[in-house]
């Protein structure tokens, strides 16, 4: 099923699934994003008194080895919440992909496929 | 930082994302002239933390529209293709230009959204049959009159190259993109003003990021700035969205109208 769809109720099943979990991603991805910086901000308020910027900005492979080793500093948890955020568009686009596959509708898998690779390259370009 | 700098953040953000989504726009319109105006915050910061203000808001509007069926998925992820190529575009120009430069474009861009404001208030309630013999048919229900509205696009190709201004714009401004793609789906390709503006705002989040991580690598985003900023707008988001349901009013539209251009001169003999 490709660009037939004519009424919400005459929307194929896996339409309806393909939006709900598109829904889902990007729902999860904000709140979950909102909550680590919020927890870090609260510890970086309460082990300070205030809070200070760190001098430098911390690299994303750097967030993720204090995560993975289970050091949880304030400016890790904000960071890891605004890495979160960026990469929820990145999730959305590949549920979509995955979506489309399943309904066969391979002009679409494409679709998602090129957006997803103009964002990867977009992101290996800045970080490398 | 100092607490009351930190809560002046929150508050700042708090204010410009319920007045961006009373009227329909982005936080980002009012979020940058605050950091930059009352902040003091170098224009490149103030553009990094918007366009994460920007995910934020939309993806949490998107999840929204996305199961009420408002969103036309697949028109949307076909036009993200042009606006993420004109982000990325933008995201590196404006990486190359500076601050003083950026502020007098930002300023020019808040002049054509004051006018496209007033444009969009005198076609708010166009509610013609849409065309359904177009692509990418779709329809959503209506929810003030329960009714299902069936449209198509037309002339894809038109909102292809304005998505790619719009795409362009946000990268280089830090802002959504939405003020210009909408009137053109309208407009373009007869689609229904509730359908694009939907499908539109979906499409923010992706075209944002797909600027974020150049700004980010050139070390614009300050964690301790963004995250209350972005906490502030998305709470505001939602406070916005609840007075826009009260209040419908021309007058407030108006008034923000001629308080952008007023922002908009000070933004451009900074």
């Amino acid at each position: 099923m490709s660009a037939e769809t004519l009424t919400p109720e005459h929307k194929s099943d896996i339409d309806r699934v393909v939006e709900h979990w598109v829904g889902r991603v990007l729902r999860t991805g904000v709140w979950s994003s909102a909550g680590l910086m919020i927890v870090g901000l609260l510890l970086a308020w309460f082990s300070a008194g205030s809070i200070q910027p760190p001098s430098e900005n911390p690299a994303p492979g750097q967030v993720l080895r204090n995560m993975l080793s289970g050091s949880f500093d304030p400016v890790t948890l904000i960071f890891a919440g605004l890495l979160l955020l960026m990469l929820t568009p990145f999730v959305r686009v590949l549920t979509a992909a995955v979506g489309f596959a399943a309904e066969k509708d391979t002009p679409f898998v494409i679709v998602a496929l090129v957006v997803f690779a103009m964002l990867l390259a977009e992101l290996l370009f800045s970080l490398r | 930082m100092s607490t009351v700098s930190f809560f002046l953040l929150v508050l700042g953000g708090g204010i410009a994302g319920t007045i961006g989504a009373m009227l329909g726009l982005g936080g980002g319109v009012f979020l940058i002239p605050f950091l930059v105006l009352v902040f003091d915050l170098p224009m490149h910061q103030a553009i990094a933390t918007s366009i994460l203000a920007v995910i934020a808001t939309s993806s949490a509007g998107a999840a929204m529209n996305v199961e009420r069926q408002t969103v036309n998925i697949r028109l949307g992820m076909v036009l993200e293709i042009a606006t993420v190529i004109g982000a990325i575009a933008g995201g590196v120009t404006a990486n190359l230009l500076s601050g003083a430069v950026l502020s007098r474009i930002f300023a020019t861009l808040l002049l054509v959204v004051s006018f496209t404001m007033i444009w969009r208030l005198k076609h708010s309630g166009d509610t013609a049959p849409a065309s359904t013999d177009g692509a990418f048919r779709s329809s959503y229900k209506d929810e003030a009159t329960g009714t299902v509205v069936p449209y198509s696009a037309k002339r894809v190709p038109g909102v292809l190259l304005v998505s790619l201004i719009a795409g362009n714009i946000s990268g280089l401004l830090g802002v959504g993109g939405g003020i210009f793609k909408v009137p053109a789906m309208h407009i373009i390709s007869g689609i229904p003003i509730k359908a694009a503006t939907a499908t539109s705002n979906f499409m923010i989040g992706v075209t944002a990021a797909a600027s974020a991580f150049i700004y980010f690598a050139h070390g614009h985003l300050n964690p301790m700035i963004v995250s209350p900023a972005v906490l502030g707008v998305l709470g505001g988001s939602f406070v916005g969205i609840r007075i826009n349901r009260r209040i419908k009013g021309s007058f407030l539209t108006w008034i923000f109208a001629v308080v952008l251009l007023l922002v908009s001169l000070r933004m451009y003999w900074r």
